[in-house]
């Protein structure tokens, strides 16, 4: 971004408390979920929903009956029907795509007050007839006269019943064929990490979350909310539910490797959960969001995207961040809060690794030297997904929701939020302290 | 000539042969007749409609020759025709006039019946309905060969006679039967219901169902034959169910009993209507129409009949309310803040949310607010299942139900309304924080039932805004809404609260701000005498019986359960402050009350459940030397009940609680279920006269236990407007005025 570009800023956000899946949320759907939080944001902010000028929805799994989920959350969240609205995907960083669409929109002119959510719900991916018994009934449609049906009938065999389990395959990346585990399994070999250092990487994160929310740190970001479905006497959920304050190495060791038997180091201990959740966020025009009354949350200084390789995308942090801090001339001396999402604690340690290693900016990032060391103790201070979860759409707004209260929290001045996206990509964001 | 005399003309009728077209197209070889009267909006079968519906039809009789089609329509696809005029059932004081008013319309409508298909005529009778078609509209329909209806959310069509104390007179008992078969006919001509337009296809109310835009196009077809109909036979049905007499008289027994139960047999309408749809199958037209006339005549004068009429014209009158000061409807309000997710907090906000209101309930506890969103959720689900709603409108019912526990999100509200514990204090401070935090412009609104509004407005910076709207329990069921006008409570926001209450599907009555306003102070002697008569020897279970055979839901002592004893109390008490020795409180339940027996919330009342039955709570004692059994008869004991809540509401009006002795009764029924068919307190007084009620009060007064009791001769002192009334011979209720001629 040039200095004559319009500053973009998070004027307001709030998400709801994340949940893992087919469990508090279980009964809810993305465009109800993604409109309770923006509803709530809207009465919050004491915003016309009339004056946005797009609702932008991150979603990677949107309800078959929802194509265009951004539409049906604005409508539901009470905005009028005259403001457009888009659903973007970009994997994992769906909920970060939303803003920097939003930024993009901006900076070009286009307008100057957004909606912007990421959300999801897991728990409602659904499984999928698979390609025979769709072709079977097909034909059952077409056939005409009883002769016809009664063969189209009898063509049935019980393979087809086997169904296509969407939550799976949607974790796959189709063009290297792996599931995301096993990206974070190659990681593991190429910076020769092992099973303690994950699982000691696991038991912090639940630790620090653990401790984040009991002294009301996350109560600063969310929201109670009692979902649809609720049991008699149950409460409204108020913090995310993933959380295991106790959890012990030893109960970490036990569990088998997930995704690549016997030799594996990645379990379902070391990696995030499947999650449901909705981040929303009022991304404005500096001057606008103050001309309404906000009090921006902080400055989107700036973003960037970055591609690697596919079976390794758990890099993607490392090569978006490079080009982001190298965009903006900032060093990794002058960061705040940093939030590197943990979609696999190999992965983020092989981040880490990544960033100090000279040989990786020579080879990968075409770069003399490395970006440098980074503080383990300063990433990811209130833990991560694999305490809070992962709901992957909405991750990326969750990131950047979590570092703008950060940059308060630490009164530091910059602010970085960066994750890993299926299919070999980063994203990264540097977020500035606004004056209040 | 038929003889329109002692119809209905109202003020500045229009000229005869105005109100019914009559068009012939000699090229399509279509006639239609349209019902478009000058002088209403919607049409109703009043005298110059009558009038001129004779007119076109001999216009049309006399020369049809070679016409193969013929539609009966109103002046737009969703305005038809709203059935018979009100204002003539009213009106009606003899048996012979009702008679005559049914003959008329059933010759109207068989001269339709002989023109068409059907009846031996030439020509195919199409007619094209949409929005409400009830009563004399369906029937008239009915007379043709076909109906086709818009389908739209508007349209409702029905025979909702029997809501009225009567049935269907122009031929809708029989031609119903006819056309849709008994079970069908029962179910509508007996529930009196309003179908929407699928399910009047479903039931074959009607033949075909419509886009508004396409009625005139598919009218049309069918009346030249474009388009037929697909045949049905009801050859099977007519066999297996009408004409069979065996199957007829199971669904008669069993209709009976169900009548009987639902209505304790206090509504002859509906024995009359079952007798003759089951007998239509069998009976020759011209028949069944003379007994349907003879029915009609029989009901129409009956003081049932009379006093359900009157109701509904109350309600119907309390419909200008909402209107704005130059007609139009009042603003609307958008977003509510709704304080306290108690019952009633909870019952409001969810009503509201699926009224379309987006509302923002707050509590200090979560835990109230969640069980607030449970059952919100619940009554949505219900309504789904039962298919009032369809699935998009109750998620955003869904949607609209915000919570709250901080005082973060109202800023764009435009109505509040608290429903916390009845403290004058915290009410105050509540509404003035809210008042602070909402729109400057907004309606802030109390739901007290026992507290003066002027009261609560005192502090706040403009009591113009404020007003009080008290709803009753269960806020989804029970219809009425009072208004409570304060001193300084301006009409535009009476008007706008009424809109509300109307939107929200209530009648609203305007009260003065008097203690207890009129449902709890009439509530208030009468259970009151309830525990007196108990600490005479009375059983709670016989008063109740009594009660509930008098017509009222429930009897004293399971209202008092239901309302919950702590409620009942505080309102009492603040009752007898107002008002003094006739409200002085029995101090009977304060056992119960000391135990947190509160009634059906805590599982423990008056009575105690034990598995199915019920039983008295042993606290609830009798005091010392009581007689073990009343030395009241049945009919004296139920007297003592009610003389009180006579002669509160007599104070009632009186004291210019309300404006007038409708809105009286009105609130009676709607707010207190008072027997719809005695026509309310007043109407009751009216009919026994004052004379006879004032010596009943005397008799009761003069009762050795009441006279005994402090405060037991002031009760039963009839109100000085009683005397008034007695003395000059007068009524509550003015006798219908003769309709002008």
């Amino acid at each position: 971004m040039s200095p004559a570009q319009p500053s973009v800023v998070l004027a307001a956000g709030l998400r709801l408390p994340q949940a893992r899946a087919g469990g508090a949320f279980a009964s809810e759907d993305a465009g109800h979920l993604g409109a309770a939080v923006a509803r709530e944001l809207i009465a919050r902010t004491a915003l016309d929903p009339a004056l946005f000028d797009e609702v932008i929805a991150g979603c990677v799994g949107p309800p078959h009956d929802q194509a265009n989920v951004a539409r049906v959350i604005g409508l539901r969240a009470g905005v009028p029907r005259h403001v457009p609205a888009r659903t973007v995907a970009r994997n994992c960083a769906s909920g970060l795509e939303a803003v920097t669409s939003a930024a993009a929109s901006i900076q070009a002119g286009h307008g100057s007050l957004y909606l912007c959510l990421g959300v999801e719900v897991m728990s409602a991916y659904p499984l999928i007839y698979n390609r025979a018994a769709t072709a079977h009934f097909a034909r059952l449609a077409r056939a005409k006269g009883p002769a016809a049906k009664a063969a189209a009938i009898a063509a049935w065999r019980p393979a087809m019943m086997a169904p296509r389990i969407a939550l799976t395959e949607g974790l796959t990346d189709p063009v290297s064929g792996l599931i995301m585990g096993k990206t974070a399994e190659n990681l593991v070999r190429d910076f020769g990490l092992t099973r303690e250092q994950c699982d000691r990487f696991s038991v912090e994160s639940h630790q620090r979350a653990a401790k984040a929310v009991a002294k009301g740190r996350y109560a600063k970001e969310i929201v109670p909310y009692l979902p649809l479905g609720s049991r008699p006497e149950q409460a409204a959920l108020e913090a995310d539910d993933g959380i295991r304050a106790n959890q012990s190495l030893e109960a970490l060791a036990k569990l088998k490797p997930y995704f690549e038997r016997p030799d594996g180091v990645v379990t379902v201990g070391n990696s995030c959960g499947i999650t449901d959740g909705a981040t929303a966020l009022v991304v404005a025009e500096e001057g606008r969001a103050r001309e309404l009354g906000l009090v921006p949350l902080a400055r989107l200084k700036g973003f960037a995207w970055a591609g690697c390789d596919p079976a390794r995308m758990g890099l993607g942090p490392v090569f978006a961040t490079e080009k982001l801090l190298r965009d903006q001339g900032v060093g990794f001396g002058d960061l705040g809060p940093i939030e590197i999402n943990e979609a696999f604690a190999a992965q983020v340690l092989a981040c880490l690794e990544a960033f100090a290693s000279k040989r990786f900016a020579g080879e990968c990032l075409n770069r003399g030297d490395a970006l440098g060391e980074l503080d383990p103790a300063r990433v990811n201070p209130n833990g991560g997904a694999i305490a809070i979860g992962h709901p992957v759409g909405a991750t990326g707004a969750r990131l950047l929701l979590t570092v703008a209260h950060e940059l308060r929290e630490q009164d530091a001045t910059l602010g970085l939020a960066t994750l890993c996206i299926g299919g070999g990509q980063g994203g990264a964001a540097l977020l500035e302290r606004c004056p209040s | 000539m038929i003889d329109f005399s002692g119809l209905p003309f109202p003020q500045g009728s229009p000229p005869a042969g105005s109100c019914v077209r009559l068009e012939r197209n000699a090229d399509t070889k279509l006639a239609q007749l349209v019902l478009d009267p000058p002088h209403r909006s919607l049409a109703v079968f009043d005298g110059p409609l009558l009038r001129d519906f004779d007119l076109a039809l001999s216009d049309l009789e006399r020369d049809h020759g070679g016409f193969t089609g013929l539609i009966v329509r109103g002046k737009e696809p969703l305005r038809f025709c709203a059935g018979a005029d009100v204002e003539a059932i009213f009106a009606i004081e003899t048996a012979e006039q009702a008679r005559r008013l049914a003959r008329l319309g059933q010759e109207l409508f068989q001269r339709i019946h002989r023109l068409s298909k059907g009846g031996g005529g030439s020509l195919f009778v199409v007619t094209a309905a949409g929005g409400p078609v009830p009563g004399g509209a369906f029937e008239l329909a009915l007379a043709g060969d076909a109906i086709v209806l818009a389908d739209h959310e508007s349209t409702r069509i029905g025979l909702p006679e029997v809501k009225l104390g009567i049935l269907p007179g122009w031929g809708g008992c029989q031609r119903l039967p006819r056309r849709a078969g008994a079970v069908v006919a029962l179910d509508a001509i007996l529930t009196g219901k309003l179908f929407r337009a699928k399910d009047a296809l479903r039931k074959g109310l009607v033949d075909r169902v419509t886009h508004p835009e396409y009625l005139d196009r598919v009218a049309r077809d069918l009346a030249l034959g474009v388009e037929r109909l697909p045949k049905k036979d009801h050859r099977a049905r007519q066999f297996l169910v009408d004409r069979n007499p065996l199957v007829r008289e199971v669904v008669r027994r069993r209709t009976q009993a169900t009548v009987e139960r639902t209505t304790g047999g206090h509504y002859p309408a509906a024995f009359e209507a079952l007798d003759l749809v089951l007998d239509a199958a069998r009976t020759p037209l011209e028949r069944g129409l003379e007994k349907e006339a003879d029915a009609l005549a029989r009901l129409a004068i009956s003081p049932v009949a009379k006093h359900l009429v009157a109701i509904f014209r109350a309600s119907e009158a309390q419909k200008k309310l909402g209107a704005d000061e130059d007609g139009g409807k009042a603003q609307r309000l958008r977003r509510a803040a709704v304080v306290g997710a108690g019952v009633m907090g909870a019952g409001i906000a969810s009503l509201l949310a699926q009224r379309g209101v987006d509302v923002r309930l707050s509590d200090l506890a979560r835990g109230a607010l969640d069980s607030a969103f449970r059952s919100h959720e619940a009554a949505v689900k219900k309504a789904l299942k039962r298919r009032r709603v369809e699935r998009p409108d109750a998620d955003r019912a869904i949607d609209r139900f915000e919570l709250s526990t901080e005082p973060v999100g109202f800023g764009a509200c435009d109505f509040v309304i608290e429903a916390i514990a009845e403290k004058l204090g915290a009410k105050r401070a509540v509404l003035g924080n809210f008042a602070k935090l909402i729109r400057s412009d907004a309606v802030i609104a109390t739901n007290t039932s026992s507290l003066s509004v002027d009261a609560i407005a005192a502090e706040l910076d403009d009591p113009s805004r404020v007003v009080g709207m008290h709803f009753f329990n269960p806020v989804d069921k029970m219809p009425l809404v009072e208004i409570v006008r304060g001193a300084k409570t301006s009409d535009r926001t009476v008007r706008r609260v009424a809109r509300l209450a109307l939107d929200l599907g209530k009648t609203p009555v305007v009260v003065a701000d008097r203690p207890g306003f009129v449902v709890n102070r009439l509530l208030g002697p009468y259970l009151d005498e309830a525990l007196r008569l108990f600490e005479e020897g009375s059983s709670p279970r016989e008063l109740d019986r009594r009660a509930r055979a008098f017509g009222l839901p429930m009897g004293p002592f399971e209202l008092l359960d239901r309302v919950g004893l702590d409620i009942a109390d505080h309102a009492a008490r603040s009752l007898s402050e107002a008002f003094g020795e006739r409200m002085r409180a029995s101090e009977l339940l304060a056992p119960l009350l000391a135990a947190g027996d509160l009634g059906d919330k805590t599982g423990r009342g008056i009575y105690v459940r034990r598995g199915k039955e019920k039983e008295l709570n042993p606290l609830l004692l009798r005091p010392p030397h009581a007689p073990a059994a009343s030395e009241l008869w049945g009919p004296e004991q139920l007297e003592r009940l009610i003389l009180p809540l006579l002669n509160e509401a007599a104070l009632c009006l009186q004291e210019r609680v309300v404006q007038s002795a409708a809105e009286l009764d009105l609130a009676a029924v709607f707010g207190m279920g008072f027997p719809p068919f005695r026509g309310g307190p007043l109407h009751l007084i009216d009919d026994r006269g004052a004379h006879d009620v004032i010596a009943a009060l005397e008799r009761c007064a003069a009762q050795p236990t009441v006279a005994r009791r402090p405060g037991g001769v002031e009760r039963f002192t009839p109100a000085p407007i009683l005397r008034e009334l007695a003395r000059t011979g007068g009524r509550f209720h003015t006798p219908a005025a003769r309709p002008t001629t």
